[in-house]
Order: C-alpha cells, then sequence, then structure tokens
C-alpha cells in the first residue's frame, strides 16, 4: 500500500506537466488563460491600474472617451474605466466563488447517487432533470427578491441553483468508474466505500465537472449582471451590470456607460468559454501524448 | 484475360510526420469465376487493399499502381466521374458492419432506390418495387424488409441486405470485406452457403477478404496471403493450405485448429507486425520467421512462379508438410 | 397501438412528477422565506384579519405542514394560481393577458435561431474552408457570451436611435389602432428587433452543436456505403448527412427553449414587450409573491410542455428512439 501510494504520487506529478501541456497547446485555453489572467491582475490591483477612486465625482459630467478619461464619465463625473477596473473584483468574486459551491455540491451528490445506486439514485436523478429544465434565473430571481440582495446571497443561491448540471456529469462518471477493476479490487480488500468514494471515484471522475466549471463561471457572472441590470444586485456594491444599469437612463447621449462594462462582460464570459474549451481539449485522452 | 489485373498497387496513408506504407507493390490477376480469399492478420492491408480498388479510402490515402485493368478497361487512370459510372455496375463491395451500412433514419427501400437511381436514372418506383423485392427473396427477406429501417433488423438479415444491394446490377467482380467476421459461427456458416449459392447463381467472381483461414478453406477456390502489405503467397486453395510454400502461409496454418495437419491446440505466432512508415530492406516476415536465413535479412525475395503459384521466399519448395 | 404513439404517452408521463416537485418547490419558498406566509402571499406588511382569515381558508395556514401542501397542490390543480392582493386581480387573469406575447416572441426567437444556426452549419461544414468556418466559430462564442440585456440595449443604439429603423419598445403603436394586417404588420414591425436579439444569442448554440454533428456524421459508415455505390455527393450530403446531423440540434431545441425564457424576460423589459417577463419584475418590486409564484409555475410548465413536443418531432424524426 504504502508502495502504491509513492507511486501513483509521482504518476501525478507528471500528469500534472502533461495535462499543463496539453492544456496550452489549444488556442483557444491559452487564450482564455490569458485574458482571465489579465482580470485577476486587473482585479487585484485595482487601486494601483485605476486612475481615479471610483467613486469619486469630478465636473466633468457625461463626458466621451478622452486621453483623460479612457472611457468616459457617467452623470456624476465618475471615470467609468476606474468603476470598470474595480467592478472586476465582484465579477470575478461571483464566478468564483458561485462556481466553486456549485461544483462542491454537485460532485458530492453526483458522485454519491452514482456510486451507491439504488433508489437514492433514482430519486436524485429525477430531481436532477427536473432542476435542470426549470429556469433557474427566474429561481434566482425569486430567491433573492424575498431573502435579500446581498452579494453573498446571490453567489450562494447562483451556486445553489446550478448544481445539477455538476452532478449529472459526475453521476455518469461515477458509474463508469465503479464498474472499473480496481474499484472491485478495493472493495473486495474491504476497502470502505467512503474510502473508494473519494479516494478514488472523485479523483478519477471530477474532470468533466472542471471543465464545465469554467463555463459556470462564465454563466454566473452573467447572472449576476442580470440581476444588478434589474437593479437587484447588492446595493453596496457596483458590478459591470450595475453600471449598465445606471447608464441605461443616459444611453442615447453618453452610450459609453453602457457599451463599454458589457463588453468587459464578453470578453469575460468569452475567457471562461474559452478556458472551458480548452479544458476539455486536455481532458481527452487523445489529446495527450504519451498516456 | 483476367476479369482483374493489378500490377505494382501501392497504398500510402500520410499521416503528420510520416507515410504509412499499407500495401506495397501488390500484383495480382484474379480470373472470371474465381472466388479469391485474400487472407491476413489485422494490419496487413487487406481491406485497405479493397477500399483502395473501389476508390473510398479516406481523405489521406493515396494509391499508385502501374496498372489496374477490369474487364480489360483501365481503370487506374480514368477520372472520378467515369469511375463513378462503373461502380457498383461492374464491381462492388459489401462491408463488414452491416448495421451500421445503412442510414438509420431513412427506411430501406429508399436507400436502395437511390442506388438503383444512381446508375439508372430513369427507373420508375414501381419497377424499382418489383426488382427489389425479387433481389431480396433470393437472399430470402421477406417483401416488408423494404419498409423498415435497418435497426429493426437482425445483424444476419442486414448482411443479406447488404449483400443484395451489392447484386443490384449483377456486377462481375463482388468484393466481400469481412463480411464474416462479426458473425457467430452458426449465422457464418449460413451465410458462406448462401454466397456459394448466389456466385453460382449470378455468375460471380468474388474477392474475399477475411482473417480466417478456415472460411478461405470452406469458400474460395484460390487464397493470397497478404503480410504486412506484401503477397507472400498465392495459388489454388488445397494447394497452398496443404502444401504451402512459404513459412508465414505455414504458420498461418498451424495457427488454425482445425487445419493443423500436426494436431493439437491453439497456436499463434510470436512476435508483432513491423512498423510500415519504415519497412526492412529485406524480406517483411524476417523478424517472426523460424527458418531464416542471413540473406533474408538483407535481400527481399521477389515474387516467383512455382508450378502455378506465385511465392515470395528464398527458401520456397524446401520444407513441405 | 404504434410505437410511435406509446413513445408519446411515455414521455407525457415523465413530466408529470417534474411538475409535482415544481409545484413543492414553489410550496417550500414560500414557508421557508423569513415573515410568515400568510403576509408572504398577500404581499402585505400587515394583512388585515380578514385578508388572513381568508388566506387561512384557503391554504390552511394554521394546519400542519403536510395538509398544507396537499391544499396548495388541490389549488392548483383547480386552475387556481392564488390572488394577487396588489394589482387586486386574479393571478390566472394577469397571466393570461401576458403570456401570449411571451409565447410569441419566445417561440419565434428559437425557431428563427434554430433554423438559422443549423442552416449556416450546415453551409459552412459542406464547404470545409476554414476560414468561414473560423469566422463562424469565433462569432459563435462572442455572441454568446453577451448579456441579453445588452445586445437588447446595443440594437436599440444602432436601429432604432441611429439608424431609426425599428421602434424602440412596447409591441402595437398604441397611438395609432390599425386592424387586420396593418395590425399584423405592425406587430412584426415591433417584434423584430426583440426577436433578433433574442435569436442572435441562441444561435451559436445551434451552430456549434450541428456542426460538429456534421463532422461525425461525414466519418459514419453509411457515408463510405454511398460513395461505394456513386451516389452523386450532392445527394448523399443533402439526403442523408443533413438528416443525420440535424438530430442533436432538435434535442438542444427543447432545452435552449428552458434557458431562452431567461434571456426572454430581460429582452421583454428592455424593449417594454408587454409579456410575462415584465409582469415578473413588476411582482418582485412590490413584492407581489403570489403572482412571481404563479408566473414561475406557467413557465416552467411551458417549459416542460415545449420538451414534450421537441422530444415528439425529434421521434418522428428518428425512428430508434420509438424502440427505448
Amino acid at each position: 500500500m504504502i508502495v502504491e501510494n509513492q507511486i501513483s504520487l509521482s504518476k501525478r506529478e507528471n500528469k500534472s506537466l502533461k495535462y499543463a501541456r496539453s492544456y496550452f497547446s489549444s488556442v483557444k485555453g491559452t487564450i482564455g488563460f490569458s485574458l482571465l489572467l489579465i482580470f485577476v491582475f486587473m482585479a487585484i490591483f485595482a487601486p494601483l491600474i485605476a486612475p481615479y477612486s471610483p467613486d469619486e465625482m469630478t465636473d466633468d459630467v457625461l463626458k466621451p472617451p478622452s486621453a483623460k478619461h479612457l472611457f468616459g464619465t457617467d452623470h456624476l463625473g465618475r471615470d467609468i474605466y476606474s468603476r470598470v477596473v474595480f467592478g472586476s473584483r465582484i465579477s470575478l468574486s461571483v464566478g468564483f466563488v458561485a462556481a466553486g459551491l456549485s461544483a462542491v455540491i454537485g460532485v458530492l451528490i453526483g458522485s454519491f447517487s452514482g456510486f451507491y445506486g439504488g433508489i437514492t439514485d433514482d430519486i436524485v436523478s429525477k430531481i436532477v432533470d427536473t432542476f435542470l429544465m426549470i429556469p433557474s434565473f427566474f429561481l434566482i430571481l425569486i430567491i433573492v427578491s424575498i431573502f435579500g440582495s446581498n452579494i453573498l446571497y446571490i453567489m450562494f443561491v447562483i451556486g445553489l441553483t446550478t448544481w445539477p448540471g455538476n452532478a449529472r456529469l459526475m453521476r455518469a462518471q461515477a458509474l463508469s468508474i465503479r464498474e472499473r477493476t480496481f474499484i472491485m479490487v478495493a472493495r473486495s480488500t474491504g476497502e470502505s466505500r467512503i474510502r473508494i468514494l473519494f479516494g478514488h471515484v472523485i479523483p478519477n471522475g471530477v474532470f468533466p465537472v472542471i471543465a464545465n466549471s469554467a463555463l459556470q463561471m462564465g454563466g454566473a457572472i452573467l447572472t449576476e449582471a442580470s440581476l444588478s441590470f434589474l437593479g437587484l444586485g447588492d446595493p453596496n456594491l457596483t458590478s459591470w451590470g450595475k453600471l449598465i444599469f445606471q447608464g441605461r437612463p443616459y444611453m442615447t447621449f453618453a452610450p459609453w456607460m453602457i457599451i463599454i462594462p458589457g463588453i468587459f462582460v464578453v470578453l469575460a464570459v468569452l475567457a471562461f468559454s474559452f478556458i472551458g474549451d480548452g479544458l476539455q481539449f486536455t481532458f481527452n485522452p487523445k489529446n495527450r501524448k504519451g498516456e | 484475360m483476367p476479369l482483374l489485373q493489378m500490377k505494382n498497387v501501392n497504398i500510402n496513408y500520410r499521416l503528420k510526420n510520416r507515410q504509412v506504407r499499407a500495401v506495397r507493390d501488390f500484383t495480382l490477376d484474379i480470373n472470371e469465376g474465381d472466388i479469391v480469399g485474400v487472407i491476413g492478420e489485422s494490419g496487413s492491408g487487406k481491406s485497405t487493399l479493397a477500399h483502395g480498388l473501389m476508390r473510398i479510402l479516406p481523405g489521406n490515402g493515396y494509391l499508385e499502381a502501374s496498372t489496374i485493368t477490369l474487364n480489360g478497361k483501365d481503370i487506374l487512370n480514368i477520372s472520378d466521374s467515369e469511375f463513378r459510372k462503373l461502380r457498383w455496375v461492374e464491381m462492388s463491395i459489401v462491408f463488414q458492419k452491416a448495421m451500421s451500412a445503412l442510414s438509420p433514419v431513412h427506411k430501406i427501400f429508399g436507400q436502395m432506390y437511390d442506388a438503383i437511381l444512381a446508375h439508372k436514372p430513369e427507373t420508375g418506383k414501381e419497377e424499382a418495387i418489383k426488382k427489389l423485392e425479387k433481389l431480396l427473396a433470393v437472399v430470402n427477406l421477406p417483401r416488408k424488409a423494404l419498409d423498415m429501417y435497418p435497426h429493426e433488423l437482425s445483424g444476419g438479415m442486414m448482411q443479406r441486405v447488404m449483400i443484395s444491394l451489392g447484386l443490384i446490377f449483377n456486377p462481375k467482380l463482388v468484393i466481400l470485406d469481412e463480411v464474416t467476421t462479426a458473425l457467430d459461427v452458426i449465422t457464418q456458416g449460413q451465410l458462406l452457403d448462401e454466397i456459394k449459392r448466389l456466385v453460382k447463381e449470378f455468375g460471380l467472381t468474388v474477392m474475399m477478404i477475411t482473417h480466417d483461414i478456415g472460411v478461405v478453406n470452406e469458400l474460395c477456390t484460390k487464397i493470397a496471403i497478404l503480410y504486412a502489405g506484401e503477397l507472400l503467397e498465392y495459388g489454388d486453395v488445397k494447394d497452398v493450405i496443404f502444401k504451402p510454400l512459404n513459412p508465414y502461409t505455414k504458420a498461418l496454418v498451424e495457427s488454425h485448429p482445425d487445419l493443423n495437419p500436426h494436431g493439437g491446440g491453439l497456436r499463434g505466432i510470436p512476435g508483432t507486425l513491423p512498423d510500415l512508415s519504415n519497412p526492412p530492406e529485406g524480406c517483411i516476415f524476417y523478424d517472426r520467421c523460424t527458418c531464416r536465413l542471413d540473406r533474408c535479412r538483407e535481400e527481399k525475395p521477389g515474387l516467383r512462379d512455382f508450378n502455378n503459384r506465385k511465392v515470395k521466399c528464398f527458401k520456397a519448395g524446401e520444407f513441405n508438410g | 397501438m404504434s410505437s410511435f404513439a406509446r413513445y408519446i404517452i411515455r414521455r407525457s408521463l415523465s413530466i408529470v412528477p417534474m411538475v409535482l416537485l415544481i409545484i413543492a418547490l414553489n410550496f417550500f419558498i414560500i414557508h421557508l422565506a423569513p415573515g410568515n406566509p400568510a403576509q408572504l402571499i398577500s404581499g402585505l406588511e400587515q394583512p388585515s384579519v380578514e385578508v388572513v382569515k381568508a388566506l387561512e381558508e384557503q391554504y390552511g395556514l394554521d394546519k400542519p405542514l403536510v395538509l398544507q401542501l396537499g391544499l396548495y397542490y388541490k389549488n392548483i390543480f383547480q386552475g387556481n394560481l392564488g390572488y394577487s392582493f396588489i394589482y387586486g386581480t386574479s393571478v390566472n387573469g394577469l397571466i393570461a393577458e401576458r403570456i401570449g406575447a411571451t409565447i410569441l416572441l419566445t417561440v419565434s426567437a428559437a425557431v428563427i435561431a434554430f433554423a438559422l444556426g443549423t442552416l449556416i452549419a450546415v453551409l459552412v461544414g459542406r464547404r470545409k474552408t476554414r476560414i468561414l468556418d473560423s469566422i463562424f466559430s469565433v462569432l459563435s462564442y462572442v455572441f454568446y457570451a453577451m448579456p441579453s440585456f445588452w445586445l437588447a440595449l446595443v440594437m436599440i443604439l444602432l436601429f432604432s436611435s441611429t439608424f431609426k429603423l425599428f421602434p424602440t419598445s412596447g409591441m402595437f403603436n398604441v397611438r395609432a389602432s390599425y386592424e387586420g394586417w396593418a395590425k399584423i404588420w405592425d406587430i412584426l414591425h415591433h417584434l423584430f428587433l426583440p426577436c433578433l436579439t433574442l435569436a442572435l444569442i441562441q444561435i451559436p448554440v445551434f451552430f456549434r452543436v450541428t456542426r460538429s454533428s456534421i463532422d461525425q456524421v461525414n466519418q459514419d459508415e453509411y457515408i463510405t456505403t454511398f460513395t461505394a455505390i456513386g451516389l452523386p455527393r450532392k445527394k448523399i450530403y443533402r439526403k442523408y448527412v443533413l438528416k443525420n446531423a440535424i438530430l442533436p440540434g432538435i434535442t438542444i431545441f427543447g432545452l435552449t427553449l428552458g434557458y431562452s425564457i431567461a434571456g426572454a424576460a430581460l429582452v421583454e423589459i428592455v424593449f417594454a414587450w408587454p409579456g410575462m417577463g415584465r409582469l415578473m419584475l413588476d411582482a418582485v418590486f412590490r413584492r407581489d409573491y403570489n403572482l412571481l409564484l404563479g408566473i414561475y409555475f406557467v413557465m416552467a410548465v411551458c417549459i416542460c410542455v415545449a420538451i414534450l413536443l421537441t422530444d415528439v418531432v425529434y421521434a418522428f424524426v428518428d425512428p430508434r428512439i420509438r424502440y427505448q
């Protein structure tokens, strides 16, 4: 057992390198990752990047983009560039947290359901299928309007309504992995089911969920933007969606107020889409040399 | 004059950074009335040869030869549109996987009718139905099979549909590409009987591609042994099987439990196929041959005539048994 | 009974538990929320004694939870989605007014997206020119990443404000009262931009799915068979590749209908299209939860029906499914 673990550890190290090399051989994956890096950089170093404070009001009201204000100003004279840069913090956080929560719940439920099978599996599958069909955005809308629009609630609720997709992926993986020989060996040597689940089934089957999570991060950003646009976002925070919401009344004579933040949303979601594609490419064994 | 003449056929696959030479310098004549079994292991190039002849190689496959004639006419240098005219009419092929050989979302009649229309566009629907009913009856299939979808028929039935499809225009040459491989022994036996009957009824010349020497022994009149893209022996079935002149042929025969003259159980041939992107200079079978000479490593034996047979081996004739 | 009929019945029955689940979900939301259910359902901070009594009657608010759930189901199956205290009329009535507009918009956008997305995929897939392929591929990613409300705003900026081609809002020209053909034309004129917006966001999905499906089908064995037989390439493509390749797109159609409902609501709001989306938003802000849950239920049922219909259409096209 000890020897086996050592071997599998070094195998895992080599695997990481192989995965990385394969990932960056895909054009989309590389572009997505670079874009994401830019956004993360922007979010972390926002105070250093933004020339103005995002709430600083000036007399330059509704001015178009210029050298002084790269993306123009809004109706209170605030610099849009700075507001967008700070907005990236919210959008990225929502993306990561919501998708992360969705992944954790989905993996746990899906792997349990698929691995243990039986009636539990039937019931869970039915629930998952139903959730996948219903428009989750409305559920989020209802819940947020009832319970409140604190940013944490929003992240939480998005995660709680999007886990079925991951659960289905994980369940399919669990179903096929549990038939594999090494699992049967582990069971016959008396390893407890829980340990097999967490030690073997999940680590081997989690890859499609990881790829899907990238896409879900993009989706979470879109959802948050939509909520903010409807006025249901966190009232204390200024996300990209909120900026578009604020810009709407002025859009005919200050179109930059809505166009710029929207472009940022598109780029962020695009980045995650590309990353998701890159991950799917990596996890396809045909694309890894020397496996 | 032979029905099909092939001289120096070479088929290559172009991959990203190398070329795989799947068939090399293949020369063979098939006479009218022959049932030629082309036999070889997986990777021997036998299916590739058939696909090359029918011009259905995948995009990266290329065929070159000095001569290929069918019925005395050159079919190598003619254009694709010229070749299209003789497809199915003079030469047809039946594939291995019958269940997926037709579109799953169209009825069988429509697809067979399209085949007729491809070469006789003036054929009316009524006429086609009559003709197809007759054809299906020949292979013991009911008329209502025409109204069905492929997945509604069993594997054996679909195989017979595909055979009857191949016979629509009563072509002179029919290629059967591993049609018995996926079947169980009983269905296989039935199918072989059917084929024998059809050969007689339609006066067919058949090129039977298979890896099972037992099938060849039962059905064929002539046999061609293919190894790693090269023809190693050719002749009358009984001659070649019971008096092999090439060591590979001998090993192949001995690996079949029923045909092994020394009895005993299953026997394989140790070793694996050579790398076809870099074929060896000497004899292709050198690595796995049990009676090789030093000469075999450096020099390639030519295909020589030997009493009505063709053989590629320096030691031909020295180990009859 | 034909296998087709049996399949339809089977699929219809499988929808039932899902609908029941959705109703139960609504119920639990009401009861998990802060505040008491009477407050929530009526939407009033201080519901009067009469109101509370009426609600208790209808929903059994003073009875144990299980019985309440039963009563809730009973209400719904009687077609009673409740009463909106804020609008002062039945929820059924409110929804009935608006549902037509939403269906018009959503369905037309979905159909156009399916048709265009599939068509482009087919045209691009046949030519095999890498440039066109790459262009449309990139475009599909970009449009898929756009927030629907943002694209709607951009559309308005471009076509209404700048080019003055289309109206910015509403479904009719309220100042004129058109009849007959003029009325229909007017509606279409108003429908164009919101429909286009929705369609642009959905086309990428159909494009990508069908495009990869074409690649897969080209490798299928029957294509080799027809090539060997000598069928003209055009015919092989038009008759056999096409029918086999659009199957995944049909499957997706039902699913995307669900996702597009969310997009439709946002587009409705931006274009002031008088559909359920706007109603929902108003309900949110007025805290009319009864109305809100009623709308949600209706939408969910509509989607289930849409998926059922797509399944039926799919079974019509692909005979293999009927045997499962």
